[in-house]
């Protein structure tokens, strides 16, 4: 028996709850599971390193005791032009080794486009996230100076935010994960182009991680929202180190600078520093349970940040 | 004796693969021991940023922070960015800490906690390592 995961036609942070939901819910008794993406219409970054994420959990489930053994399915979106643009952004490559596909995948080498500013990128080791800042810094100035507005010296920052957001994956995710970073125009709320990071991995999450030094404090409030709180708001860290605890603050930091937007997801939970732009809810409990930890952050074009 | 560390030719001895960047803690870590190696206790040290690109606050902790906590006694800043100096400063606050920074025009300005940022540039000045100019800046007296 084969248990079916829809992806929603319209996959990005809102819709992957849904996603979630369905994944949950498949995942019961362990059967393989069979990741449908043929209505697919468009994917977010979010969406597309969401889906990664799902698959190797799923393969991981699957090997592991009384699973099937077999990595999951993966119908590609019916829509030539939807399957091209997830080839553009990378997403394939990284799902042969997770899914086995099914369906017409074009050829083609990850795009150099001016919207993909970085194809899907697996983050496994320290020397990725290096590889991750050094393309980005080339590809992106530009874009986020001529199309965002933002000040030129705002580059850094940006690849320092994504630096930190990807070290997020190597040192407490216990597995890889994958970022991609696209522009496009946001027609939700602003009708602007925006930058948009995504970051997900399908490793222990922000309550596993934080558990061993976190939970004692927060007693019967400890879980997935409290540990999204101490991480992203009280900026605790599962080292005693006092130098720890800086990223995601200092992604806060830069966020709030260019009115930007954080949204983080694990286990059960999510949380999000809103922008006067936006109407998120800032934190979400008890949503379908999902593996690992998903970061998004969104940088609107300057100047046009109105509610 | 003021000790001098070009950091980006720290970077490219202490990391494989040609990397202009400090990002990552085990990057920072590496760039740290190789500065320990050379570096005597307690002493005054100029750190010069030329040629970094991109500083995260993962190295900016390892190195800067950690270096002012274990081994030296000044650290004076040169050819950082706004973008490094933005990485660097919230790292000491979070420690307590205060490292001297030199301007483009060679003129000092202290960044970090206040506590320990008050004492630091009269300790240069009266190691005579800096001197009052005649504009009552702060600057050093021999690079």
């Amino acid at each position: 028996m084969t248990r079916l995961v829809e992806v929603p036609a319209q996959f990005d942070d809102r819709s992957f709850d849904q996603f979630a939901a369905a994944y949950a819910q498949a995942t019961a008794d362990g059967e393989r599971l069979l990741f449908d993406a043929h209505a697919a219409e468009w994917a977010s970054p979010y969406g597309l390193v969401g889906l990664l994420a799902a698959g190797e959990a799923a393969g991981r489930r699957a090997g592991g005791g009384g699973g099937t053994g077999e990595r999951p399915l993966l119908t590609v979106p019916a829509n030539a032009e939807v399957v091209s643009y997830w080839a553009r952004a990378g997403f394939f490559r990284e799902a042969a080794g997770l899914f086995e596909v099914h369906g017409k995948v074009p050829k083609t080498k990850p795009a150099t486009e001016s919207e993909v500013l970085l194809p899907v990128t697996p983050v496994r080791a320290a020397e990725d996230v290096h590889v991750v800042v050094s393309t980005i810094q080339q590809r992106a100035s530009a874009i986020l100076a001529k199309e965002l507005g933002l000040d030129p010296k705002a580059t850094m920052g940006f690849a320092m935010a994504l630096s930190e957001a990807c070290q997020n994956i190597v040192e407490h995710a216990g597995s890889g994960g994958w970022v991609a970073v696209q522009a496009y125009n946001w027609r939700r709320k602003l009708a602007r182009r925006v930058v948009v990071i995504a970051v997900a991995d399908a490793g222990v999450g922000f309550r596993h991680s934080l558990e061993p030094s976190q939970a004692k404090r927060f007693g019967d409030r400890w879980g997935d929202a409290a540990a999204l709180e101490a991480a992203l708001i009280q900026g605790v860290s599962r080292f005693r180190d006092p130098g720890r605890g800086q990223g995601l603050a200092g992604i806060r930091r830069y966020l709030a600078r260019w009115e930007g937007k954080v949204a983080i997801r694990s286990g059960t939970a999510r949380i999000a520093i809103v922008p006067r732009w936006d109407d998120d809810v800032p934190l979400r409990d008890s949503l379908p349970a999902f593996p690992g930890s998903q970061v998004l952050l969104i940088i609107p074009e300057q100047g046009s940040a109105q509610a | 004796m003021i000790q001098h560390i070009k950091v980006h030719e720290v970077l490219q001895q202490s990391v494989a693969g040609f990397y202009a960047d400090l990002v990552t803690r085990p990057t920072g870590r590496a760039v740290r021991e190789s500065i320990e190696r050379a570096l005597p206790a307690g002493t005054i040290a100029v750190m010069d940023f030329t040629g970094v690109g991109c500083l995260d606050y993962s190295c900016a902790d390892e190195i800067v922070a950690k270096l002012l906590r274990e081994k030296v006694r000044v650290l004076l800043l040169r050819g950082t960015s706004d973008a490094h100096r933005d990485a660097i400063e919230p790292v000491l606050l979070g420690h307590g800490l205060a490292a001297v920074c030199e301007r483009p025009d060679g003129t000092l300005h202290v960044i970090g906690a206040r506590e320990p940022a008050a004492a630091l540039l009269d300790e240069l000045v009266a190691q005579q390592v800096a001197a009052r100019t005649p504009g009552g800046a702060i600057a050093l007296t021999a690079a």
